[in-house]
């Protein structure tokens, strides 16, 4: 086919092609909080084509108009930073469309089916659709059956079809698998989105842009100058309703198997030979891959599970998580998990990773910390130079909420005549060097989907080793008894995730 | 004789400025002020226009600089003067100030050519220099000429320009010699560019390309502005020799704008017309669909145009074909 001879790639953004979407569970918060205000964004920054259009499916009997209301409610209450203009707004809700229907009803697949094949002939979508299932993960093998059985997956010549399935990727090692089947029983690898929003914020992606951009930290990263990484995500917020999910899944699985060890795996990948989708998560999957799988006896000093408890914050008595409405009085659930991972390759060999994460922590904060080894020989550490007791190693921290930035701190002389030192800390922070909007996660990664681009996407491989690394803790787990509650709400964490980094003669920063 | 200025002097204010700003904190704040300047952006102006001032404050937010205002006034007698302040902000919801530096530099005519000296000292090292030359009475492209060396990008603004192919003959020259010139008349065309792009995203249209047999371009004013000359130019890179040009001039007073863009074959036409509110057609066979141009304001084109410091192909090329649709001066 012709290539589009206007095309500018230094100056326009990038566009959607011709296309539907189809979102399963369209009534939901996803929908209307992230994935409808994330499109309206995108159609008033011009990069939806013309004739796209959006089927929204959930079982709620529903008129187009009266989804369309609601969905227009929806942009006016969640898009930030983004105006509401009437006739960008008509024109994308021409385009929306809604049609009820169970999961497991074969009829609802055909309304759709009937439904894309009108879109397709009055708006020109050329055959092209992605299914998003925003749905609960207990429906996600029905969905992908319905769309195979009623042959919604398969495309024409020339089209495609496409599927994005939001996380959880099941809930142990065995479900991953088993939902992986059912995925694949109906779409091949290439045609599946799984989405992890994490990789969508834009200083995640700044990640790699920092490592492979530019010359002078590379040489250092790895075991020979660099002592330790932390990785914190820290929510001040408790479960905030979501009682009943939450307790199910934990920290661990809620956090650190996907997101963190995404994460990790970006901060510590080797290049990759282009940037490419494949060729990005090739280089990802295989440090997924690397990590060290822990024996029963290595989880118990590598691995830490706390609950928060009550607690006064400022005044307010914070409930603990087994006062949560929907909690179990009696839940186990790992509300805050620690982990220690190693990472089995040369450049890494013998460097701890810590990941924690945790709910009613001090404060909300993702970061990123990678600490250097000290200098070999320290001249301020002799007796009478002031501030010696700060001369300690680098530290570069890579900034993800709530102010994303990046920092080294390094040691500077207090002006005067004594050698008096004291850390300073040299700080790039995005919202002053960059006054431009940055595309909220769910724009990107629609965005990505729609154009099909799955760099910052989860592959089969990636899912199935995250599993790996953290199903030996979860085993572990699960045959243990904790004494929970461990922590106070508003503190940072149980004190058994303090003693495991002292073990190894280290400790948490506070971010 | 005009009063000297010192390049080491506007340094050394520069830097009592940031110890004053460093005094100035606050006891609870964690640190005064953060300095942020990703380039030198120098601005040739004069009192003649609109003060650039809001627009500038604006752009530091986006591309914080090392601004150097370099304001031009009349008359004979040779006077030059400089001072230094700080562009200033507090991002919502922080608590603490970011600040660029900002240099301004006041010359008469008479003393223009000693400016470029004093900047040369001034420019941050290792970081681009943008110049923006905001023509006015006093001051113009004859002016901007001494500054192309230090530039690793000069932007200008063709709109409402009377001699279209001088003002061509200098971007040509410019771009030839190997300097990169942007043009925001070319910068207001994106949006318009976009939306033909847009139009044939979709392989149905793609595949009528070659039908296509004539381009109607429709303006309002009476002289062929910059910008129709430059979307011809783009749509003859883009389509080659075959279609034809028919260019409308839709009269009215003001000053003359781009209204219509059509892609006519004989049996279909994809056009895309702007209205006075800024609202937008898009039709593409018998479907329309609405958009809005906004009126863009100079520090949104600056800002589209200092985020491409690298080169533009496709402006490049666009110039080597601009003079077929320019009339001769």
């Amino acid at each position: 086919m012709t290539a589009n001879p206007f095309q500018d790639p230094a100056r326009f953004e990038r566009r959607v092609p011709p296309c539907a979407l189809v979102i399963f569970g369209a009534n939901g918060d996803l929908t209307r909080r992230k994935l409808i205000p994330a499109l309206y964004r995108l159609a008033y920054d011009h990069r939806l084509p013309p004739g796209f259009a959006v089927i929204g499916n959930s079982r709620t009997p529903m008129s187009h108009e009266v989804y369309r209301e609601k969905m227009r409610d929806a942009v006016k209450e969640f898009s930030e930073e983004t105006p509401f203009e009437e006739a960008i707004w008509n024109d994308f809700a021409s385009g929306l469309y809604y049609e009820s229907g169970d999961l497991s009803d074969p009829s609802c697949y055909q309304g759709i089916h009937a439904r894309l094949a009108e879109i397709e002939r009055v708006r020109q979508t050329g055959g092209n659709a992605l299914f998003y299932l925003s749905t609960q993960p207990s429906h996600y093998a029905t969905a992908i059956r319905g769309l195979g059985d009623s042959g919604l997956s398969r495309a024409a010549d020339g089209a495609w079809r496409r599927v994005v399935v939001e996380k959880p990727f099941g809930h142990d090692t065995a479900s991953a698998r088993a939902l992986e089947q059912s995925i694949h029983s109906v779409f091949a690898e290439d045609d599946v989105y799984r989405i992890d929003h994490y990789l969508g914020k834009e200083t995640v992606q700044n990640i790699l842009a920092f490592r492979f951009g530019n010359g002078i930290f590379e040489p250092l990263w790895n075991r020979n100058y660099i002592d330790h990484v932390q990785i914190t995500a820290a929510e001040s917020i408790g479960v905030e309703g979501r009682g009943a999910y939450y307790q199910e899944a934990g920290a661990l699985r809620d956090m650190i198997q996907n997101h963190l060890l995404q994460v990790m795996a970006t901060v510590a990948m080797e290049p990759p030979g282009e940037f490419e989708a494949n060729a990005v998560r090739d280089e990802r999957a295989k440090l997924l891959r690397a990590i060290r799988t822990p024996a029963p006896d290595e989880v118990l000093v590598n691995a830490v599970a706390g609950q928060y408890g009550p607690s006064r914050v400022g005044g307010e008595r914070l409930a603990g998580f087994r006062e949560e409405p929907g909690v179990d009085p009696h839940a186990r659930t790992d509300t805050y998990a620690a982990v220690t991972f190693f990472v089995d390759n040369w450049r890494w060999a013998g460097v701890p990773f810590y990941v924690r994460s945790g709910k009613r922590l001090a404060k909300r904060v993702t970061d990123i910390a990678i600490q250097f080894r000290s200098a070999p020989h320290s001249v301020f550490t002799l007796a009478g130079h002031d501030g010696a007791q700060w001369a300690g190693p680098n530290l570069l921290v890579l900034r993800i909420q709530p102010e994303e930035g990046i920092s080294l701190r390094f040691l500077s002389k207090l002006p005067g005549s004594g050698m008096r030192l004291r850390p300073v800390s040299m700080d790039f922070k995005y919202g002053s060097s960059f006054g431009v909007r940055s595309p909220a996660a769910y724009e990107t990664l629609l965005l990505d989907a729609l154009v099909g681009d799955a760099t910052l996407y989860t592959r089969r491989d990636m899912v199935e080793a995250s599993w790996t690394a953290v199903q030996p803790i979860l085993d572990v787990w699960a045959d243990a008894t904790f004494d929970f509650p461990n922590y106070e709400a508003g503190s940072w964490g149980p004190k058994a995730s303090d003693d495991m980094l002292a073990r190894r003669g280290h400790a948490w920063r506070t971010p | 004789m005009a009063a000297a200025v010192s390049p080491s002097r506007i340094l050394k204010d520069l830097d009592q400025l940031w110890v004053d700003l460093g005094r100035n904190q606050q006891a609870d704040a964690p640190a005064a002020v953060l300095r942020a300047c990703a380039m030198t952006l120098l601005v040739l102006t004069d009192d003649s226009s609109e003060d650039p001032g809001e627009t500038l404050a604006l752009l530091m937010r986006d591309h914080p600089s090392r601004l150097i205002l370099i304001r031009i006034a009349g008359g004979d007698s040779a006077r030059l003067g400089a001072r230094v302040l700080a562009q200033c902000w507090m991002p919502f919801g922080r608590r603490q100030q970011i600040c660029c530096e900002q240099i301004e530099i006041t010359a008469s005519r008479a003393s223009l050519a000693d400016v470029p000296s004093v900047i040369r000292g001034l420019t941050v090292p290792d970081l681009p220099v943008a110049v923006w030359v905001r023509a006015g009475r006093f001051c113009g492209l004859a002016d901007a000429v001494a500054l192309l060396p230090m530039a690793d990008k000069m932007v200008i603004d063709s709109a409402g320009v009377a001699d279209l192919a001088a003002q061509a003959a200098f971007i040509y020259g410019a771009l030839r010699e190997g300097h990169s010139v942007a043009d925001l008349a070319w910068t207001r065309l994106t949006r318009w560019r976009e939306a033909v792009a847009q139009l044939f995203d979709d392989p149905a249209n793609l595949e009528r390309l070659a039908a296509i047999v004539k381009i109607r371009i429709a303006w309002e004013g009476e002289r062929l502005p910059m910008s129709a000359a430059y979307v011809a130019a783009w749509l003859r890179k883009s389509l080659g020799p075959l279609p034809r040009f028919d260019f409308q001039p839709l009269g009215g007073a003001g000053r003359s704008r781009l209204h219509t863009i059509a892609l006519v074959g004989e049996d279909f036409e994809y056009s895309i017309a702007v209205g006075q509110d800024r609202s937008v057609e898009l039709q593409s066979g018998v479907r329309a669909s609405h958009s809005v141009f906004p009126r863009l304001t100079e520090y949104e084109l600056l800002r589209e145009e200092l985020s491409v410091m690298g080169p533009d192909p496709v402006y490049q090329a666009v110039m080597s074909l601009l003079s077929e649709f320019i009339p001769k001066s």
